[in-house]
């Protein structure tokens, strides 16, 4: 199944960059270069051969590990790819934790209070943190955060306090998804006859909350969260754009202004890869935490 | 059937939070309607002489940078975010109905490399896709709801499929089937009909998300081309003048959000009214 | 791969990644440090390498000494090069090299770099410069002679370029496509510590340095020790980090920014003359701006005054010409200068035929005056076709605007599928005209689709048969005032360049030296307190 997978995808990626008007050489020239120097740079990178044989060729190189030179700014995609991949992960990281984390409490509290002013204004604030644009978002905390209180650096990507604003404005949008599938996971739950049981037994309420329900609700939570690894790595582009931080999203965003065609597929490829191997992990995670798979196995 | 949902939408509208965000939605609409009617001035008429004005009697929401009215753009914009969104999802929910539709009514290797391909687009940031579909499909509002409605593809064509999977097993469907009935009398008669509330009130949620989404396009330039305003693009070209008039900025966004909230309000309450089984329970 | 072999792979990259991330902060406390940002136009360069550089940041020329130096009213001050002379065919060039100069890497800087680093152009991007040079020859071992190919009195211009920094030949060929990522040595104020593609560079003070040119109040090593350039995309977080005082300077200030710059207090600017010329462009092969008459009508009812004043608030200057104005080039006939004028633009399409229908927008034939402006999304140039639109409604004419993203619309004008553009040029030298209008260069970058007997043969006296500064300025303006009279342009707004800094951090020179803010004055600003 991955092999054909990998062929589509390796296919619309390629091809999908081609269909956007304009070209990288434009990008190159500058005022006083000449024709000739055009069609040697067309040359160099193979731009002048059809896209079936470019296709080829760029699969042929791929299957070595080789995601071929950017045009524009003539360093391999890989090397490319592997600076900006660490920022992106710390910053998806960073807000997927938040996200999640967050989510969770407040879902869980919402749960236990459910139908009171607590789980009320609970949704209510979440839902209101991720109906503001994110780009909007970030200049207003950098605006009280970092201008007026002076608590951290406007933008950048050095050290763990310039992270903080990025990681709220990237991960606020999260909140509410994971806070809202938690609390009716909660809930749903809580209604079951081993809840039930449990309640009759005897046990603390938190500990059948914390313990027992809260386990079952999570395999849902889970599932949202396997699906998120392409926002971590890409999806980040407004945050990234308005706290001046570099990352694979802006990388991915810039190369496709610049018509930079090397890098846009390289960038892409990866990103789908990155999302087959999300979904798998996914149902690996998945089936280990559901209580009834394993104990179907057991 | 329809009786007992527009029961629901009225039993939605009754309660407070559905009744307040209900209010509000049909205000919006009407507005976003009757935009030319109701703006105090035409939305592109400059006046360079009060640029960046604060909000007065005269300009209830200020002026922008050429001195056009804050107030008129923001009702014209409404229609164009609105209109954006609406058509959008609308697009993206018929394709997602009768691709999840076929997909989990009739299985097989159709389904799963349709799912396949699905999945991906779902596990892929909606805004790169935009992005890119705009860079492909070129400028203007066009551009825009095709890329959102590809991008929200898949949320509904996932959606109607589990639906329809799991309705088709029930008792009184394998019983159509068995009867004879035809492949599209099923679809059409037993199984859409049943699978089509819990999209559409995901698609209703779905526009709230599309408005930001707008909103993001917007802000990167992408979409209503100038003069015409949307909410995106007024805080886009207001990020220039964050100190000095806050207000280009501040208010499309806070009508963004506000919009978005209502929407969710909305689609709970619905949701609450629909929702057959939790009300059985608490019986 | 298999699936764990991938997963093994991303997690040892990411791991690795990780480690080299935390590896890299380490403060120095103490010394005079600086922050500057780069200009929105400079983001993105990819490398420091000067000559196989298509965008270069201000960087380079910290790193690297040129030649020749142009200050802002475009003389010419000896840098490495202590004097030159120029045959009086043209056909020579022989300069004098400063003595004592080394590079950062130790290395000697004498006649045998120069010798070294000409031929290096050939087949680069930036190999245009010194085309006219036929070889180098070594006088001695501090002075050269350029033989030219053909008479260049432009080289002088060239030479001047930032494309001309002069990198250690040793640490050049030993780096190889590394050179300008990894390291780059020049004879510049600042070494080279470390580079971020897209974030930032780090820069220290060389402290042998003592041959600054005369541009500069100090020539000796620069009174900043430490010297970081970040690159942050959006201007308003560009302007909101100067307000915090995370950076002390900002290369580059979009004019819409100056009015908020003003209400601060702790905040300063310096503005230099500027670099291009924003203005509109026609397709004379697309109707209805075949016809020189709706040219004409549409250039005259373009308000450069209510332009000036309300897309860039009053900074810079109106443009009535296409040149910048520090050029004595653009020194042309004033009757020939296109000034706002709708009388006489309406007159002009009542003439063409074109008749105003009950809206008030014209009409010929049965087909209304409604045309295509191209934009792309940058702030001035969208406000810019903006305000355009308004005016033009005044002759008539109905105007849709199409913004696109840069590279877009480049292919739209290569493809000749614009009517009308606004378009901004960043260039020195009264050459531009030939780029942009010479039959050579049909299709891009002449999207006019400029094809005229009378045109081309003044172009090729001046770029050409110029041989001396005098004549090829003559030459050029008779160029221009061909090219005007046919209207194959609206010339609109002559940005200056904006710098802003943070009093409380930085002393920046009243008088900015250079082209640019660039090394000549990067190594006068002192660090405050």
């Amino acid at each position: 199944m991955l092999l054909p997978v990998f062929f589509v995808v390796s296919l619309v990626v390629f091809f999908i960059i081609h269909l956007v008007p304009g070209d990288p050489i434009d990008n190159l020239m500058r005022a006083g270069s000449t024709p000739e120097q055009r069609l040697l740079i067309e040359a160099k990178y193979g731009l002048d051969r059809s896209l079936v044989e470019q296709y080829v060729t760029w699969m042929g190189r791929l299957l070595t590990g080789d995601l071929g030179n950017s045009i524009i700014q003539g360093r391999p995609v890989s090397a490319l790819i592997a600076r900006n991949l660490p920022y992106s992960l710390e910053l998806g990281i960073a807000a997927l934790l938040f996200s999640t984390l967050t989510g969770i409490a407040a879902g869980v509290i919402a749960a236990s209070y459910q139908g009171t002013r607590v789980d009320d204004t609970i949704t209510g604030f979440i839902l209101l943190g991720s109906t503001v644009p994110s780009f909007w978002l970030g200049l207003l905390l950098i605006l009280v955060f970092a201008v007026w209180l002076g608590w951290v650096p406007v933008s950048g990507a050095r050290g763990w306090s310039s992270l903080i604003l990025p990681t709220i404005a990237a991960g606020l949008g999260g909140i509410a998804l994971v806070a809202r599938v938690t609390r009716i996971a909660m809930i749903e739950t809580s209604r079951q006859d081993f809840v039930t049981l449990l309640h009759a037994k005897g046990l603390p309420p938190f500990i059948i909350q914390l313990r027992h329900v809260l386990r079952h609700a999570m395999v849902p939570v889970v599932t949202i969260l396997s699906l998120r690894i392409g926002w971590v790595l890409g999806g980040a582009v407004t945050i990234e754009y308005v706290f001046a931080r570099p990352g694979l999203g802006s990388l991915l965003i810039r190369a496709l202004n610049q018509r930079d065609y090397p890098l846009v597929q390289g960038c892409l490829l990866m990103l789908a890869m990155a999302v087959i191997i999300g979904a798998l992990i996914g149902d690996i995670v998945q089936a280990a935490m559901d209580p009834r798979q394993r104990e179907a196995r057991a | 059937m329809i009786k007992h949902r527009a029961l629901a939408l009225l039993k939605a509208v009754s309660t407070f939070k559905g009744g307040i965000s209900g209010a509000f939605l049909l205000l919006l609409v009407i507005g976003a309607l009757f935009a030319p009617w109701l703006s105090p001035y035409p939305y592109d008429q400059q006046d360079l002489g009060i640029m960046n004005q604060a909000p007065s009697l005269t300009h209830l929401f200020g002026t922008d940078e050429f001195g056009r009215d804050v107030l008129s753009r923001m009702i014209t914009g409404a229609r164009t975010s609105l209109s954006v969104s609406v058509t959008a999802i609308g697009i993206s929910v018929l394709l997602g109905l009768v691709l999840g539709a076929t997909c989990g009514y009739f299985g097989g290797t159709f389904d799963r490399v349709v799912m396949t391909v699905i999945d991906l687009t779902w596990s892929f940031p909606e805004i790169l896709i935009a992005l890119m579909l705009v860079a492909i499909i070129g400028p203007g509002l066009e551009g825009v709801v095709i890329a959102i409605a590809i991008a929200y593809l898949a949320q509904f064509t996932r959606l109607t499929r589990t639906q329809i999977m799991s309705l088709k097993s029930e008792t009184y469907v394998e019983a159509t089937i068995s009867l004879g009935a035809g492949h599209a009398h099923v679809l059409f008669s037993h199984l859409l009909p049943n699978a089509l509330a819990p999209v559409l009130v995901a698609a209703m949620l779905a526009t709230g998300d599309a408005i930001i989404l707008e909103a993001t396009l917007g802000f990167f330039g992408l979409g209503a081309q100038p003069p015409t305003p949307s909410w995106g693009a007024m805080m886009s070209s207001g990020t220039a003048q964050l100190f000095i008039a806050p207000w280009v900025i501040l208010l499309p966004g806070l009508a963004v959000a506000l919009t978005v909230v209502f929407i969710n309000l909305f689609g709970d309450a619905v949701i609450a009214a629909l929702d057959v089984r939790a009300k059985f329970r608490e019986a | 791969m298999n699936r764990r072999g991938f997963l093994a792979s991303v997690s040892v990259v990411t791991l690795a990644a990780g480690l080299g991330l935390a590896g890299g902060y380490s403060a120095r406390a103490s010394e005079p440090e600086a922050v500057f940002a780069l200009g929105s136009a400079e983001i993105g360069a990819p490398h420091h390498d000067p000559i196989r550089a298509t965008l270069l940041s201000t960087v380079a020329t910290l790193i690297y000494d040129r030649l020749i130096e142009q200050d802002v009213d475009q003389t010419y001050h000896p840098h490495l090069a202590e004097s030159w002379e120029n045959s009086p065919d043209g056909m020579n060039w022989t300069f004098k090299l400063r003595q004592g100069v080394r590079f950062h890497d130790g290395e000697p800087f004498d006649a045998a770099t120069i010798a070294w680093w000409i031929p290096k152009f050939k087949g680069s991007p930036n190999e245009y410069l010194v085309d006219a040079v036929d070889r180098v020859e070594v006088v001695d071992d501090y002075t050269v002679r350029f033989v030219m190919k053909r008479a260049e009195p432009n080289l002088i211009y060239n030479l001047a370029s930032s494309f001309m920094g002069i990198p250690s030949p040793k640490a050049y060929d030993a780096a190889g496509d590394n050179f300008g990522v990894t390291e780059a040595v020049g004879t510049g104020p600042f070494k080279f510590e470390s580079f971020a593609v897209g974030q930032e560079t780090v820069l220290v003070a060389n402290e042998d340095y003592n041959w600054g040119s005369d541009l500069s109040e100090n020539k000796a090593s620069p009174h900043i020790k430490r010297l970081t350039l970040r690159e942050i995309p959006d201007a308003s977080t560009a302007f909101l980090e100067l307000k915090t005082g995370g950076v002390g300077l900002l290369l580059g200030v979009p004019d819409q920014f100056l009015p908020q710059l003003q209400a601060e207090e702790m905040l300063d600017f310096r503005s230099l003359p500027g670099f291009g010329i924003t203005y509109l462009a026609f397709n004379t092969r697309a109707e209805p701006f075949g016809d020189a008459a709706v040219r004409q009508a549409t250039a005259l009812a373009v308000d450069q005054g209510a332009i000036l004043k309300s897309v860039f608030n009053g900074v810079g200057l109106e443009a009535h010409q296409f040149l910048i104005s520090t050029l004595v080039e653009s020194k042309i006939d004033p009757k020939l200068e296109i000034h706002h004028d709708l009388a006489k633009a309406n007159e002009l399409l009542d003439k063409a035929g074109w008749q105003r229908g009950d809206d008030g927008m014209r009409v010929k034939d049965g087909k209304p005056l409604k045309i295509k402006l191209t934009a792309q999304s940058e702030t001035a140039i969208k406000r810019t076709a903006e305000i355009v639109q308004a005016q033009l409604k005044a002759i008539g004419m109905v105007v849709e605007i199409d913004i696109f993203d840069s590279t877009t619309v480049v292919d739209q004008l290569k493809k000749g599928q614009h009517q009308l553009a606004v378009r901004q040029y960043g260039w020195n030298n009264a050459d531009i005209l030939d780029w942009f209008f010479s039959t050579t260069n049909i299709p891009y970058p002449n999207s006019s689709g400029w094809q005229d007997e009378k045109s081309q043969e003044l172009r090729n006296v001046a770029m050409q048969q110029s041989k001396t500064q005098d004549e090829r300025v003559a030459n050029f303006r008779k160029y221009q005032e061909n090219l005007i009279g046919n209207f194959l342009f609206v010339p609109i707004h002559e940005p200056v360049q904006n710098y802003a800094f943070n009093k409380t951090m930085l002393e920046v020179p009243e008088k900015l030296r250079g082209t640019q803010l660039v090394q000549a004055t990067a190594v006068d600003i002192k660090v405050v307190g």
